[in-house]
């Protein structure tokens, strides 16, 4: 993949990560009166799906950001990326 | 079969809080935040300390942990988009939503009924959050 290349020799690392079958194959669990219930379906309606995650480390958040810019998915209209940094526990 | 969980609820309440000013249910007045009491999310301990238990539960069944983490509170997020062949820029979340995302792991398992088993006893779902599965294509 083009852009995993160009993160490497930009140095940023890329740890776990993977694409995800569509929200409608999705079942969101909630504790009611100290009963878990399933229900077929993401926890939010969104317009836009989550589709996949990426951990990445590099060395501030604006290299985050310019690595997500660079990331197909933020290169196909319509796409996009959201950047959160991970609390270090 | 390789599942995501992805925990979600409202960051500022007590129970569920990751980080920042709102942690422990203090406005930045100082004054004790009553929406950890009204929304019934309020918690003794702190979501973190309280996966500690499930993090051991999960890795002593047949479940394998692969990766995992807290994140940061929305306010801190930064939203890459493109529209009509631009990249913008913007803080904030992708959505806006009356629940936050707060963190997630990615499980291997036998299969979907397994991973909503461990779902349902997370501290997230225990304290009044929601945990969503999903299966990661080419994860069986």
């Amino acid at each position: 993949m083009p852009w995993a290349r160009e993160m490497d020799a930009r140095g940023v690392v890329l740890a776990a990560g993977g694409q995800l079958y569509p929200a409608a194959r999705a079942v969101t669990v909630r504790s009611q009166a100290d009963e878990a219930l399933a229900t077929d379906g993401p926890f939010a309606e969104t317009k836009e799906q989550i589709a996949g995650y990426q951990i990445i480390e590099c060395a501030d958040l604006d290299t985050a950001i310019y690595a997500a810019s660079r990331h197909p998915v933020a290169r196909t209209d319509g796409g996009s990326v959201e950047v959160r940094e991970i609390l270090a526990d | 079969m390789k599942y995501l969980l992805l925990y979600a609820g409202d960051e500022t309440a007590a129970g569920l809080a990751v980080a920042g000013p709102t942690a422990g249910g203090q406005t930045d007045d100082g004054q004790t935040d009553d929406r950890q009491t009204d929304d019934g999310l309020a918690g003794d301990g702190h979501a973190a300390e309280e996966c500690l238990p499930w993090a051991q539960e999960i890795s002593e069944g047949k479940l394998t942990h692969l990766a995992g983490g807290r994140l940061q509170p929305t306010t801190t997020a930064t939203s890459v988009r493109n529209a009509d062949g631009d990249i913008l820029v913007a803080d904030g979340p992708f959505a806006e939503t009356k629940e936050q995302i707060l963190g997630f792991d990615v499980i291997e398992c036998g299969d979907l009924a397994a991973a909503i088993a461990a779902a349902s006893r997370h501290p997230v779902a225990q304290l009044g959050g929601v945990v969503e599965v999903r299966p990661f294509l080419g994860g069986s």
